[in-house]
Parts: C-alpha cells; sequence; structure tokens
C-alpha cells in the first residue's frame, strides 16, 4: 500500500541552541494511507499543532524524514511548494485567515496560487464552498460581514479549494456550540465520501473521533504513545486515562452498566451506538 | 529572527538594582545619560565608562546579554567613527594622502564619540534589563506627573505605552500564525520583486489589522467592566517607596558626576 503521508523518525526542537530549547516531538513514526481518516489525540501541548506543521513544510524537521507520496519535501524549494498544494492544513480558528474583499475571492487565494486558469479557478471555488456548506449567496460578500460559524466554513473552503490529496484540520470544531460541532462532523464524512482524500483530524472530543477515525494515533509528551483503530485504543482507558485523556462518556456509562451485572458491550464509543443497544435491551425487557 | 531583538527586554534577576525604585532608575539613568555629554577629556570619559561597567556588573545582567544590546548598532558605530575621522581636522597630522587627510583630533573625536555611544546604550540596556516592562511605564508616569501642570494626560499616555509593550509579544505570535495559515494556501512570500513582496503581505496585513482591532475593542470592555475611567483617584496595587539602596544608587551616581567635574576642570578639553 501506498502512504500519502510518512513520517520517519520526525523530531523537532523549538528553540534549538538557547537556554529554552525543548522537544516538541520526539522521534514519531506516522503514515497515513489514500482515503484513510486518521485521529490524532492528545492532552494540551503534547506536540500535535507541531507534528501536523511539518506535514506540508511549514516547520523543517530537526531530524527525520517527510515523505509526501514518496518523496522527501525538503528535496528542494519546488517540491516543498508543491506540497502546500498536496497537503491542505486547516489551522485552528481559520476564521483569522480571511482577508479578501469577497468570500469568493478569499476562496480562490489557495487555487491562485496554484497557477490555474480562470475556469479552473471558478470551478473550483464552487466546488470547495458546496463542499464546506458556504451559502452561494454568501460568496459576493465580505467576508467579514459572516457570522462566527459561516466565517469558518468559507475559511475551509478555501483550504479545500486547493483540492488536496489529505486535508487536515487541527480542532476544526473549536469554539462552535454542540450544533455546528454535529453539523461540522457531517460536513467533513460528506467530503470524505464525495472526493475520497485522506483526512487527519486533531481532536479533543473522544466521541467524534470514535465516530470517524479508521485509526488513531495517541500523543503524549511529543511521543506517540498509542495508535491502533478505535476499538485498539480505547479499550486501554487506564492508559488514557494516565495520560490525562478520557474515554467518551457513553463507554464510562455502560461501563458502570456492566459493573451492575447488565449484559452490554463494552465496545460503545457514541451515544447513536449507545442509543441502540439501549434500546434493543429495553424491548427485551418489556416483552 | 524577531524574538532576537533584546534592546528593551527584561531580564529577571533579584539583584540590587532589580530591586531599585523604577523611579529612581529611571531618573539616575537619565542623569548618567546627561553627564556622558559632559565629559570633555578622556579622564572624565574614563569615569562614565567605568560607572557602566560597574553597574551592568551590580545588575548581575550576563555579559552576553549586554553585549547583544549592543549589536543593533555597530553599523551607526562604524559610521559615525568614520565620519569623525575624516571631518574633523586638527592637531598633528596621522596620515594624508591626496586630499583626505587623518588628524589627531579625528581620532579623538571618534574614539570618544564611540565610548559615548556604547556607554548610553550599556547605561539604557540595564535599566531595561533590571526594570520589567509594567513597572519602567509606572515609574516614568509618576516622575513625568508634574506635567499635568501643562494639561499633559500622563497617566493617559503611560497606560498606552504599557498596553503596547504588552501586547508585542502577542503580535509577534499572531503575525506567526497568520503567516503560517496563508503558507498553508501556497501564499509565496519570499520570492518576486519589491512589488511583489509588498502586494505578498497584504493578505497577513488585513488579518492582523481585523484582529488587532478585536483585540483592542475587547480590551477596552474588558477594562470599562472594570470599571477604568482614567487616571483619576486610581490607586496602586505596588507603592513605591524610596529606600536605602535607592539613596545609594543616587549616591553613587553624584559621586561619578562629582568625579567628572573635577576632572573636566583640572584636564584639558580635547572635544
Ligand atoms: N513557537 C514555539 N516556540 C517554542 N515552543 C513552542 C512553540 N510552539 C509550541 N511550542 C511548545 O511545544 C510543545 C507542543 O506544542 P503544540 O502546539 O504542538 O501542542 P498541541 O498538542 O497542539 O497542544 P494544544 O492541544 O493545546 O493545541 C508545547 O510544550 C509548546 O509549549
Ligand atoms: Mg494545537
Amino acid at each position: 500500500m501506498s502512504y500519502v503521508i510518512e513520517a520517519k523518525g520526525l523530531s523537532h526542537c523549538y528553540s534549538k541552541g538557547t537556554n529554552q530549547q525543548v522537544y516538541a516531538v520526539k522521534d514519531i513514526d506516522f503514515s497515513v494511507e489514500k482515503g484513510e481518516l486518521i485521529g490524532i489525540i492528545g492532552h494540551t501541548g503534547s506536540g500535535k499543532s507541531t507534528l501536523i506543521s511539518h506535514f506540508n513544510g511549514l516547520l523543517k524537521p530537526s531530524s527525520g524524514q517527510i515523505l509526501v507520496n514518496g518523496t522527501d519535501i525538503w528535496k528542494d524549494k519546488e517540491t516543498l511548494h508543491n506540497s502546500r498544494f498536496q497537503v491542505g492544513l486547516c489551522f485552528q480558528y481559520p476564521e483569522y485567515q480571511l482577508f479578501e474583499e469577497t468570500v469568493f475571492r478569499d476562496i480562490a487565494f489557495g487555487p491562485k496560487n496554484m497557477k490555474l486558469s480562470e475556469n479552473e479557478i471558478k470551478e473550483r471555488v464552487l466546488r470547495a464552498a458546496d463542499y464546506a456548506g458556504v451559502k452561494k449567496e454568501h460568496l459576493d460578500k465580505s467576508p467579514f460581514d459572516l457570522s462566527g460559524g459561516e466565517k469558518r466554513r468559507a475559511a475551509i473552503a478555501g483550504v479545500m479549494a486547493m483540492e488536496p490529496e489529505v486535508i487536515i484540520f487541527d480542532e476544526p470544531a473549536a469554539g462552535l456550540d454542540p450544533k455546528g460541532r454535529k453539523d461540522l462532523i457531517k460536513l467533513i464524512r460528506d467530503y470524505r465520501e464525495r472526493t475520497g482524500s485522506a483526512i487527519i483530524i486533531v481532536s479533543h472530543s473522544m466521541e467524534d473521533m470514535a465516530s470517524l477515525a479508521d485509526r488513531i494515533y495517541v500523543m503524549n509528551g511529543g511521543e506517540i504513545a498509542m495508535q491502533g483503530t478505535v476499538d485498539e485504543v480505547y479499550s486501554q482507558g487506564e492508559k488514557l486515562r494516565s495520560m490525562g485523556l478520557n474515554v467518551p462518556e457513553i463507554t464510562e456509562i455502560f461501563a458502570s452498566l456492566r459493573a451492575k451485572g447488565i449484559d452490554v458491550p463494552a465496545n460503545v464509543y457514541t451515544v447513536e451506538q449507545g442509543t441502540e443497544i439501549l434500546k434493543k435491551l429495553m424491548g427485551r425487557c418489556s416483552s | 529572527m524577531i524574538g532576537e531583538i533584546t534592546f528593551g527586554q527584561y531580564y529577571p534577576g533579584s539583584s540590587v538594582l532589580h530591586r531599585a525604585d523604577p523611579r529612581i532608575k529611571l531618573i539616575t539613568s537619565f542623569w548618567l545619560i546627561v553627564v556622558i555629554f559632559v565629559c570633555k577629556n578622556f579622564f572624565s570619559l574614563g569615569i562614565i565608562a567605568l560607572t557602566a561597567i560597574i553597574t551592568s556588573l551590580v545588575s548581575r545582567v550576563p555579559m552576553k546579554m549586554i553585549l547583544k544590546s549592543l549589536k543593533p548598532i555597530v553599523i551607526i558605530l562604524i559610521f559615525t567613527a568614520i565620519l569623525n575621522i575624516f571631518y574633523t581636522q586638527g592637531g598633528a597630522t596621522y596620515w594624508e594622502w591626496w586630499k583626505i587627510k587623518v588628524t589627531e583630533k579625528g581620532v579623538n573625536t571618534a574614539i570618544f564619540t564611540m565610548i559615548r555611544i556604547i556607554s548610553l546604550v550599556v547605561i539604557s540596556s540595564i535599566l531595561t534589563y533590571t526594570t520589567t516592562p509594567t513597572a519602567l511605564t509606572d515609574g516614568l508616569e509618576r516622575v513625568l506627573s508634574p506635567l499635568k501642570v501643562f494639561k499633559i494626560k500622563v497617566h493617559t499616555l503611560a497606560m498606552m505605552m504599557t498596553l503596547a509593550l504588552r501586547f508585542i509579544p502577542t503580535l509577534i505570535r499572531e503575525i506567526e500564525r497568520i503567516m503560517n495559515a496563508q503558507k498553508a494556501r501556497g501564499a509565496d512570500l519570499e520570492t518576486g520583486g519589491i512589488l511583489q513582496r509588498a502586494k505578498a503581505l497584504v493578505p497577513i496585513f488585513i488579518p492582523l489589522m481585523v484582529s488587532s482591532f478585536r483585540r483592542a475593542y475587547e480590551l477596552a470592555l474588558a477594562m470599562t467592566c472594570r470599571c477604568y475611567t482614567g487616571g483619576e483617584g486610581r490607586t496602586r496595587m505596588k507603592q513605591m517607596k524610596v529606600s536605602f539602596r535607592d539613596i545609594v544608587l543616587i549616591l553613587y551616581c553624584t559621586a561619578a558626576t562629582a568625579g567628572i567635574i573635577i576632572l573636566n576642570i583640572f584636564f584639558e578639553a580635547v572635544i
């Protein structure tokens, strides 16, 4: 299987050579296959943002390699520049990057930097606006006239318009209300279905991750502490807790049900799953 | 790159100078800087240089940091030295070629000016190295408060300065963040001619302005919510008190000044 992104022995040290030097990430091996959805979770300051900033060459590794489609992105300037278009990076609070006069032109910023033709740019902007759920009538408005949630969608569309092979979201739902959060997750899931592109999500929400991710990396103190499928990772509640993380609330509820002697499965990670099981259980009781 | 500027930064410590009253530090620094320009010969200048060295030793700020604060002015130093050597004429001629003449007076002036500038920067950096920005502006407000007589809003100015200093690191971080976000969309900030590079700054400058205004607005709101109404009737959390060490500091400057005046009288002026 070919990897879209592969990190080998990646380390990064901030403020190297001064008395404040810190290794934000240490000796990391990381890989993303085509079309895969990867979740990265970890406590504050565990190095998640530092790690993902390497994937499109915003940070240069202190040691180790980043391969995008098998090529080292630091090989030359050209490769580095192109990696920005192959790997789309959507930062935390992306709405603060908006700057153009209209939403349309802001979404077009990425494609313009790719030196595409006018027609191609227009097509991509409309497509990306559709993926990200930016309303048609908003395209001619100033991005500063939109609401917070609409701004975020516009900013996300700006990254999607480059049509990267991998798109990375750093805390995409930060600061959104529960409904906004839900909508955003649906948006990401739909985007994946429609484009088949690989996705990396950094999140604090264990529950969102459970419903989205194919594979999960858990970071702790700049290292990969655990990796595997949702089941493999979430079944080790003790270990997660020791790293300042937690299993989803619904999983805890089911664990206490099991402790009370009720026969329910242990691998329940989302509310939807939980509701299904409880419904069945209640049905059995009443009949 | 931005993080390397040291001039005007605080260096945490607990030396006598760190603990001294900011008002006294401001006044004595200003005093010494004035005295630098009173020096007329190398003997009195020696005292200033010595004062600068002793003060930096007392401050316990590493020599490396103090030398670092001189780094930005190296070019100015070289430039003024060259100008002085070739433009000031008088006394014995050391070297001559065509119309260019290097004279005793030129060399003396060059060395003199260099030592003056270095002492000036060292003394003012020690002030900022040993005083937190807040203490500094607080002290400045007190020192300048007599200007209230002339209807100058000293408190407002000092508050503006405090806020500006406070937000410099925040803005630097913000710029880095926005630059990264735009680079991730393929913005090219490094290549092209001047015009192209200036244009490439627009995507960084606009979000920066927007967020700065937002911050300013939020800050103003937060200050209003805490009943900030300006300087009238405000009391302070940190009361400033002149203590024994401050008196020593004043005596120290007086001694240096006295020495300089005496040496100015007893020896011939070179400048
Ligand atoms: N520009 C920087 N200079 C110096 N140190 C930094 C810098 N950016 C991050 N760090 C340090 O690197 C470590 C990892 O930071 P990082 O931002 O990658 O964490 P994170 O996992 O994304 O945290 P969060 O969940 O809060 O976003 C932290 O200890 C942080 O203090
Ligand atoms: Mg982060």
